[in-house]
């Protein structure tokens, strides 16, 4: 991770500012470069700005001031079909899961290879392996709603893995799960890592955090307050 | 392109299974209007049809105080086709109408035997033109020909085509009616229907929309839903037409009226036509709704 404008980056923000109406202060003139294939933890207190942040990256939301560039892209003046090429190269874990309730785990699971049409068989096995990987073996055919939180989460992984995104956004990836589980899914983004995808995790785990040789941001108040290198005490998660 | 197919009424079909109940009652409103309105035009082309076999009996017959000169008679063929098309005018003298008499009469013929043929009027005979306009200007031919030199009166079954040209009327303005009213149906229902499948859907289509679903990825399942509507709605409606009208021939075929009528079924492209615009009626209330109400 450079703070510094990187022409290699393959996410960029130059001064962003997010104000949420009336006047509440999300992000403060946040500048950051991140490379292909890095991993980055944003840290913070709630409200930080963490959320906002991974939003900003997914265009979920529109920065009120500044340049975000994810893949090469201008986000603030991408055309629509661009802009649904970009989003297919994200995949997001949101915090509150973003289950759809009518559909099955199988189902939701599917929707990002399904936009990309990907074949039915790859759409199987991929599911398959993700439902293995993440504990959910026996549960492709259930609603969300049947599931418990840590279930419900980890689905919201798979989704958010299922594509082989190039870059994977996590807000709160481990906050309903146990330490077994949590070290699923922390194996699966090392994985995903390893075959190139760049991961940016939002949380509030410091035993997440401070396991991984990876780059810590901590925000508090829509700034960053300090950035260090995290003790390389387990490089991979394996 | 069979992936984009495959995936695409694997969308349409999951739409389908959620908003069952409310496609259902649309498909139930788009058949029913499809089967008013096929009705009433399959009654009114029959009718337009009997009109025209009807009218190929019909004559006008201009009764005359005196013979016509045949040196004259060119005249009175030029100012009747003047007023309108006829398919033949016969002249009858007063000895004509006493021989038709008398064939009519056959084995009592006899009884005119003592009768000169001054008691029967000479007249002439008007076929008018064999369609359904010229019969409901019959009023007015015969008002007209009732004006020619030397007519004492015209008669015609004039009671019965006013009825049947009134009928038709009648008919040709209910079938505008229930066309408009299929036009309504079919596409106001199925707008609805698709306007209820997006707000029902509408987290759905807003994770897909940030997931990277193209626009025609997002519409196409809805513009599909509208076609099949259609497809189906109208199909429907044809068919049940189709066994009404089967079940009507079978049981009211017989003498009477409904033997000079010849009753036929709409012709293919008159039902190509019904599906194909039916199909594009509730595709556009498809559109008109993903407009509307799609946001993404």
């Amino acid at each position: 991770m450079n703070v510094q404008q990187s022409k290699t980056a393959i996410i960029e923000f130059i001064k962003v500012n997010k104000i949420y109406p009336p006047d509440v202060i999300a992000l403060r003139d946040v500048s950051l470069a991140i490379k292909p294939g890095e991993i980055v933890f944003l840290t913070g207190m709630s409200g930080a700005g963490k959320t906002t942040l991974l939003k900003l990256i997914c265009a979920m939301e529109q920065p009120t001031k500044g340049l975000i560039e994810v893949a090469g892209h201008d986000l603030g003046r991408i055309s629509l079909k661009n802009m649904q090429l970009v989003r297919q190269k994200i995949g997001m874990a949101y915090q509150d899961f973003k289950l759809l309730p009518k559909l099955t785990v199988y189902q939701n699971i599917a929707m990002p290879m399904e936009i990309t049409f990907t074949p039915p068989k790859t759409i199987r096995d991929r599911i398959n392996y993700l439902l293995d990987t993440l504990n959910l073996h026996g549960k492709a055919d259930i609603k969300p709603d049947k599931l418990s939180r840590g279930e419900q989460q980890r689905v919201a992984i798979a989704r958010a893995a299922a594509n082989y995104p190039p870059i994977l956004l996590a807000d709160e990836p481990t906050g309903n799960l146990d330490r077994e589980n949590s070290d699923l899914v922390i194996k699966l983004f090392a994985q995903l890592n390893r075959a190139g995808t760049t991961l940016i995790i939002a949380t509030h785990d410091p035993v997440l955090y401070k396991s991984y040789p990876a780059q810590t941001l901590e925000l508090s108040q829509g700034q960053f307050v300090f950035k260090d290198q995290a003790t390389p005490k387990t490089a991979t998660g394996e | 392109m069979n992936l984009h197919l495959s995936s695409i009424i694997v969308q349409t079909a999951r739409n389908l299974k959620h908003t069952w109940g409310t496609q259902l009652m649309t498909l139930i409103t788009v058949s029913l209007s499809v089967l008013m309105f096929s009705f009433f035009f399959l009654i009114f082309l029959n009718l337009k049809q009997a009109g025209g076999q009807i009218s190929k009996n019909i004559r006008l017959i201009i009764y005359l105080n005196n013979d016509i000169p045949a040196a004259a008679q060119p005249q009175y063929i030029q100012k009747i086709k003047s007023f309108n098309k006829v398919d033949k005018i016969i002249f009858k003298t007063r000895n004509d109408a006493l021989r038709q008499l008398r064939q009519q009469l056959g084995k009592d013929g006899d009884v005119l035997d003592d009768l000169t043929a001054g008691f029967l009027p000479p007249s002439i005979e008007v076929y008018p033109a064999r369609d359904l306009v010229s019969l409901a200007k019959i009023k007015r031919f015969s008002d007209f020909l009732a004006t020619l030199p030397g007519a004492q009166k015209v008669q015609y079954g004039h009671k019965w085509i006013e009825r049947l040209s009134y009928f038709t009327q009648l008919i040709r303005l209910i079938v505008l009616l229930s066309g408009g009213l299929l036009v309504l149906t079919a596409t106001f229902m199925v707008s609805s229907t698709i306007r209820l499948t997006v707000v029902s859907r509408n987290d759905e289509l807003e994770i897909l929309h940030i997931l990277g679903a193209s626009k025609s990825y997002l519409q196409m399942p809805l513009i599909i839903e509208g076609l099949l509507q259609g497809v189906i709605g109208s199909g429907i409606g044809l068919l049940c037409l189709y066994f009404l009208f089967n079940y009507i021939r079978s049981r009211f075929t017989g003498p009477g009226l409904m033997s000079i009528i010849h009753f036929s079924f709409l012709p293919p492209p008159t039902t190509a036509a019904i599906l194909i615009i039916s199909i594009l009626l509730c595709t556009t209330g498809s559109i008109i709704s993903i407009r509307k109400f799609l946001r993404f």
